[in-house]
C-alpha cells in the first residue's frame, strides 16, 4: 500500500472536512439528477412505449406530434416499402378523465393502431388501457368506467399499463373511438379523415432499425425517427436537460474546486515532508500520485456515503415528486466525481514540482 | 575510486543585487569507508557543501563525483535517482514520516523509482532495526518512539538501500550527552561495519572523536590541508 494510502487510512480526521463536503456534492449530484430523469421519464412515456419502432411526422413539424399531419397517401408509401412489417396511426389530446367519486384529472388520450412492448392491441370493444400513474393516484382498476373529455365520454378500463406518462396520465384506445371522443368534444382539434398527427412504423423480423430509418427517410414530406430521437426534440426535454444539466455541470465544477483547494492547503502543509520524500529519492510524480490517489480515495468514500445519503432522502420524498434514480445516471455520477477529484488533486503540481529537496536539510 | 570527490565547487545564491557565495572553490576527497566530520560555525557552509555533496543541489562551477559517478550535470529526475540509490540522508529533525511505522519508514525509499517492497527489503528492514536496537518496535509510529530510537531509525533510513556516501546532519543536536554518545557508538559502528563513506555534521567537539578525519570548513571555504 503506498504511502498516500497509509495517511488516508491512518488519519482519516485530516480527510473528514473534504469527505464531508464532497459526500453533500454527491447527494446533491444524485438528486438532482434523480429530479432530471424523472422530469424526463415523466414526460416521454408515450414515446419509450415505441421503443425498437420508428415514429413518423410531417416535414416541418420539428418532430412534435401535436403540430404534425401525416395523409393517408404518405402511411401508404411506407406501408409498401421494404422493411416495414406494419404501420399504424398514432394520435393524442389533452383531455379529463372522471374516476372515482366524480374526480377529474387530466390526462393525454391516445388513439393508436399497433401494439408495442408497453401497451397492448387496442381494445375492440371501444375500451381503454390506462397506465399506472392513472390507476395507482387515482385508485382506478380493470373494469371501472371512466368519464372522458367534455363530453363525459363513457370508457371501460380493459387493461392497465406501465407508467407512461406525458406530464400527465396516458389513456389509450383504438384510432377510431380516439376520432369518435375527439369528435364530440373538440372537433376542431380532430385531424381530418385520412389524416393522422403521426405514424408508427414497425419493422419486419431481421430489419434493423437504424438501416431501416435511413431508407425511409428519404421519402417526401416527412421525418422517420427513432423514439429517442423524438424524445430529445421535445422543447420541455430540452429545456429539462439544458438546466438541470447545467446546475449539474456548475456541481461538477464545485468538485473540482472542493479538492483542488483543500488538496492545495494540505499541501502547503507537507512542503517540508515531500522536501524530505524528494531528498530521500522520490519524484514529483511519486508525490502527485500519491496525492491523486487520496483525491480517488476520499471520492470513493464519499461516493458511497452520498449514494446512501442520496437513496435515504429520496425515499422520505412524496411518492408523486418525479424523482427516479437510473443506474446510468448514478454511474455517470460516479465517474464524473472521480474525475472531479482526480483533476481538482492535479492542481496542486505546481507547487509540489517547486518543492525543493535542499529543503529537508537546513 | 573514492567515494566523493569535490573539484573546485563553488555554491553561489542571489537575494536581489547580492550574491552570497556558500561554497568558495571547494576540492575535497573522502575515501571509502571514511567517516569525515565536518565543522565550523553557522553560516560556513557546511549545510551547502551537505547539500551539493548528496545531489541536493546543483554547484554554481566545479563538478561532483560520488562513487566514480560525474553527477554534475544530472537533471532532477536522475538526481532523485541517484540520491535513491546511491545516498544515505540522517537529517538534523530525523524527519521520520510521522504515520508511517519504523519499519515503513524504512521500507519508504523503496516505494519509488518503480521498485517494489519485496519480501528481501522486507528482511532487510527487519534486520537493520534487529541491528539498531529496535528489534521490538517496528511496528510503532515515531510518536510512540524516544528521540534516540527515532534518529536510529533514521540511520537505518539511511542504510536502507545500501548507498556508497551517507550524509548526517547535526546527529546529537536534540539529544542529551549519553543518548548523543550511543547515538555516535551506533553511527559508526554501522558505517564502518559496511565499509560505507560518511560526512557526519556537526558543531558538537564530543562527536569529533568519532571521525577519521575532521575538517574545517569557515566562509565557505575549507581550512588549508582538509582535502
Amino acid at each position: 500500500m503506498s504511502i498516500a494510502m497509509k495517511e488516508l487510512i491512518r488519519r482519516p480526521g485530516r480527510f473528514v472536512s473534504v469527505g464531508g463536503a464532497l459526500t453533500m456534492l454527491v447527494v446533491l449530484l444524485v438528486v438532482l439528477g434523480g429530479f432530471l430523469d424523472g422530469l424526463e421519464l415523466n414526460s416521454t412515456g408515450p414515446y419509450r412505449a415505441h421503443e425498437g419502432r420508428l415514429l413518423v411526422f410531417s416535414d416541418g413539424s420539428e418532430l412534435l406530434i401535436q403540430r404534425s399531419k401525416v395523409d393517408a397517401g404518405q402511411a401508404e408509401q411506407l406501408t409498401s416499402s421494404d422493411g416495414v412489417a406494419a404501420v399504424g396511426a398514432l394520435n393524442q389530446i389533452e383531455s379529463t378523465a372522471g374516476a372515482g367519486q366524480g374526480e377529474i384529472v387530466d390526462i393525454v388520450l391516445f388513439g393508436y393502431d399497433l401494439p408495442t412492448d408497453a401497451i397492448p392491441s387496442p381494445p375492440v370493444d371501444g375500451g381503454v388501457i390506462v397506465d399506472e400513474a392513472l390507476a395507482d393516484r387515482n385508485d382506478v382498476a380493470v373494469g371501472d368506467t371512466l368519464l372522458i373529455g367534455a363530453e363525459s365520454e363513457p370508457v371501460a378500463v380493459a387493461g392497465i399499463v406501465g407508467d407512461l406518462s406525458q406530464g400527465s396520465p396516458t389513456v389509450w384506445l383504438s384510432t377510431q373511438r380516439w376520432r369518435e371522443i375527439v369528435q364530440s368534444g373538440n372537433p376542431a382539434a380532430l385531424p381530418p379523415e385520412g389524416t393522422d398527427q403521426a405514424l408508427v412504423v414497425e419493422p419486419s423480423a431481421g430489419t434493423e432499425i437504424s438501416d431501416l430509418a435511413a431508407s425511409l427517410g428519404g421519402l417526401d414530406g416527412i421525418a422517420v425517427v427513432t423514439p429517442d430521437e423524438a424524445i430529445k426534440a421535445l422543447p420541455v426535454v430540452q429545456q429539462q436537460s439544458s438546466t438541470f444539466e447545467g446546475i449539474i455541470g456548475v456541481t461538477f465544477v464545485v468538485t473540482l474546486l472542493v479538492v483542488a483547494l483543500f488538496f492545495t492547503l494540505i499541501t502547503l502543509e507537507r512542503v517540508h515532508l515531500y522536501a524530505v520524500l524528494k531528498a530521500l529519492g522520490a519524484r514529483t510524480g511519486n508525490l502527485m500520485a500519491g496525492i491523486s490517489a487520496q483525491a480517488v480515495g476520499v471520492s470513493l468514500v464519499a461516493l458511497i456515503l452520498g449514494l446512501g445519503l442520496s437513496l435515504a432522502f429520496v425515499g422520505l420524498l412524496p411518492a408523486d415528486l418525479p424523482v427516479r434514480l437510473v443506474p446510468a445516471r448514478l454511474l455517470q455520477t460516479a465517474v464524473g466525481v472521480v474525475m472531479s477529484a482526480l483533476l481538482g488533486s492535479l492542481f496542486t503540481l505546481r507547487r509540489v514540482l517547486h518543492v525543493d529537496p535542499a529543503e529537508a536539510i537546513g | 575510486m573514492p567515494a566523493l570527490q569535490l573539484d573546485n565547487v563553488r555554491k553561489v545564491y542571489r537575494t536581489g543585487d547580492q550574491q552570497v557565495v556558500a561554497l568558495n572553490d571547494v576540492s575535497l576527497t573522502v575515501q571509502n569507508d571514511e567517516m569525515m566530520i565536518l565543522v565550523g560555525p553557522s553560516g560556513s557552509g557546511k549545510t551547502t557543501l551537505l547539500t551539493v555533496a548528496g545531489a541536493l543541489l546543483r554547484p554554481t562551477s566545479g563538478g561532483v563525483r560520488v562513487g566514480g559517478a560525474d553527477i554534475t550535470d544530472l537533471d532532477d529526475k536522475r538526481l532523485a535517482g541517484f540520491r535513491r540509490e546511491e545516498v544515505g540522508f540522517v537529517f538534523q529533525s530525523v524527519n521520520l514520516v510521522p504515520f508511517l511505522t519504523a519499519k515503513e519508514n524504512l521500507l519508504v525509499v523503496r516505494q519509488f523509482g518503480g521498485s517494489r517492497i519485496d519480501t528481501q527489503a522486507r528482511k532487510r528492514a527487519d534486520q537493520l532495526l534487529d541491528e539498531l536496537g529496535l528489534g521490538g518496535r517496528g511496528s510503532s509510529l515515531p510518536s510512540q518512539l524516544s528521540g534516540g530510537e527515532k534518529q536510529r531509525v533514521a540511520i537505518g533510513r539511511a542504510l536502507m538501500n545500501d548507498p556508497s556516501l551517507v550524509l548526517v546532519d547535526e546527529p546529537t543536536s536534540a539529544l542529551d550527552s549519553a543518548l548523543g554518545q550511543q547515538v555516535m557508538d551506533l553511527l559508526r559502528r554501522e558505517i564502518k561495519g559496511r565499509g560505507v563513506s560518511a560526512i557526519v555534521v556537526t558543531h558538537d567537539d564530543r562527536v569529533l572523536d568519532y571521525g577519521d578525519r575532521t575538517v574545517r570548513i569557515v566562509d565557505g571555504a575549507l581550512e588549508t590541508g582538509a582535502q
